[in-house]
């Protein structure tokens, strides 16, 4: 399983117009996975993966006085850039492009080299790993965890740097909401209830945010009164998102059946749902006890469940083999006794 | 077909869900969700003896516009609950769910 960071490429010593054309053409590169952009589900309250899910890197970038070079500009400048204002790195742009990033290392390697009277252009680091503006801060802190860079530079849809982000920011603003929503739960006892068993609220701004979307559902052993609720309410993010009826239906029913697999046959897990504008992601991820024979489970009609799963109009044994065949791409991968893990994915065509 | 029709063929009674203007496209009659999740029908009548929740979830999830339970089984007050939150029709049927494929199959039959 992997998803895809947005890695753009320019300048090794290539012409301006080819670095630009890179630019134009959108080049995206897909990288080794560096792991789902989502919590293990062990820790985290609710109100935390919620406020992940709803806050955008948007919220969290600084948009002005970002402090930049151009191409042109010389080690020397960068260093004294970042001497002045206490970064560790300066974006290289021209216009609204992203080109490079000078960090405080090619300063270090410049000074050490004898290169510091050198454009920018020159040493700047061009595999940039960045973030989009619409992604979900759960991305961003993942990308945190998985990368060495104490920043990441923000685009827009037309691939415009609009923000830096920093690990400061993150926490800065990470602190100032969940002071909010704790002042906001303490003032509203009730809430705390509301967000217990296999599902949870909506945030408020999900609607709004068609494009990128994270959400990750707790699934309680043997729970049926809360199962199915990941599902519906994956359901309903569809829908907001503007996403076919047909497509729809398809990805609610492999979520379903997933999410009442983990509540009945398995000591508990997770239901994460992924949505990106080319394709969704369900995932089901259990504790265990692992499926001892993948390919017998697989056939329909095949089922461990007990009489009291079935007088619950469950345990049929059709839970996979439906998963199957309504995804465009399925996977499995059980170890007993440690779990199993299913993905669906579902290809999206454009969304207006 | 809609749901008043369903209510008066069925000596049923609208328990929850709300009202509809919803026409039956497909019948299901099935109390295994997953066979029910199988269909790939619009607008589906559910006709069951699962008087839960689960029943009205999975209902949700293939977009049907009408739940009936039948046997008059007393139904859970979380299911009227999920039946209301989620807008679909939910009606209790004295009717055996076999004695219900039969009239709605000539009430249909008629209709054609």
């Amino acid at each position: 399983m992997e998803y895809s960071p947005t890695i753009l490429t320019g300048g090794d010593g290539r012409s301006d117009d080819q670095i630009m054309a890179a630019h134009d053409r959108r080049h995206v590169r897909r990288v080794s996975d560096p792991g789902l952009p989502v919590s293990d589900g062990k820790g985290e309250p609710l109100v935390i993966m919620e406020l992940l899910q709803r806050l955008r890197v948007k919220d969290v970038m600084r948009d002005h006085d970002i402090i930049s070079v151009v191409r042109t500009d010389t080690m020397h400048f960068a260093q004294n850039l970042m001497k002045r204002y206490h970064i560790s790195g300066v974006p290289v742009v021209e216009g609204n492009r992203l080109f490079g990033i000078v960090s405080i290392n090619d300063i270090i390697l410049a000074l050490e080299g004898g290169w510091i009277g050198d454009p920018c252009q020159k040493h700047m680091a061009t595999n940039l790993v960045v973030l989009e503006e619409d992604m979900p801060l759960a991305f961003a802190l993942k990308y945190f965890e998985n990368y060495i860079f104490g920043r990441f530079p923000v685009l827009n849809k037309e691939r415009d740097l609009v923000g830096i982000v920093s690990q400061r920011d993150v926490t800065r603003i990470l602190m100032r909401e969940l002071t909010s929503e704790l002042a906001r739960l303490e003032g509203d006892s009730s809430h705390h209830g509301a967000q217990q068993g296999g599902g949870s609220p909506a945030p408020k701004s999900e609607a709004a945010l068609p494009y990128y979307s994270m959400r990750q559902f707790v699934v309680v052993r043997n729970d049926l009164t809360n199962a199915g609720k990941a599902a519906n309410e994956i359901k309903r993010m569809l829908g907001d998102a503007g996403v076919e009826k047909k497509i729809i239906r398809r990805i609610a029913v492999a979520a379903y059946e997933l999410e009442i697999n983990v509540c009945i046959h398995s000591l508990g897990g997770s239901i994460t749902f992924i949505l990106d504008p080319h394709k969704a992601t369900v995932i089901a991820k259990d504790k265990g006890p692992g499926i001892k024979d993948v390919e017998w489970a697989l056939r329909d009609g095949t089922s461990t469940a007990n009489d009291w799963i079935r007088s619950m109009g469950f345990g049929a044994g059709m839970g996979l083999s439906n998963s199957k065949r309504v995804a465009d791409v399925f996977d499995i991968k059980s170890t007993v006794p440690s779990g199993t893990t299913v993905l669906c994915e579902f290809n999206l065509p454009a969304r207006g | 077909m809609n749901i008043n029709d369903i209510v008066k063929t069925l000596d049923g009674k609208l328990v929850a869900g709300g009202e509809s203007d919803r026409k039956v496209g497909t019948v299901v009659a099935n109390d295994l969700m997953s066979d029910v999740l199988l269909n790939d029908g619009d607008d589906i009548l559910l006709l069951t003896s699962l008087a839960s929740d689960q029943a009205m979830r999975t209902a949700n999830i293939v977009g049907a516009m009408c739940v009936v339970v039948h046997n008059a089984k007393p139904l859970p007050q979380t299911m009227c609950q999920v039946a209301d939150a989620l807008g679909i029709p939910l009606v209790s049927s004295p009717l055996s769910k076999y004695e219900s494929c039969v009239r709605i199959h000539d009430f249909l039959s008629r209709e054609a």
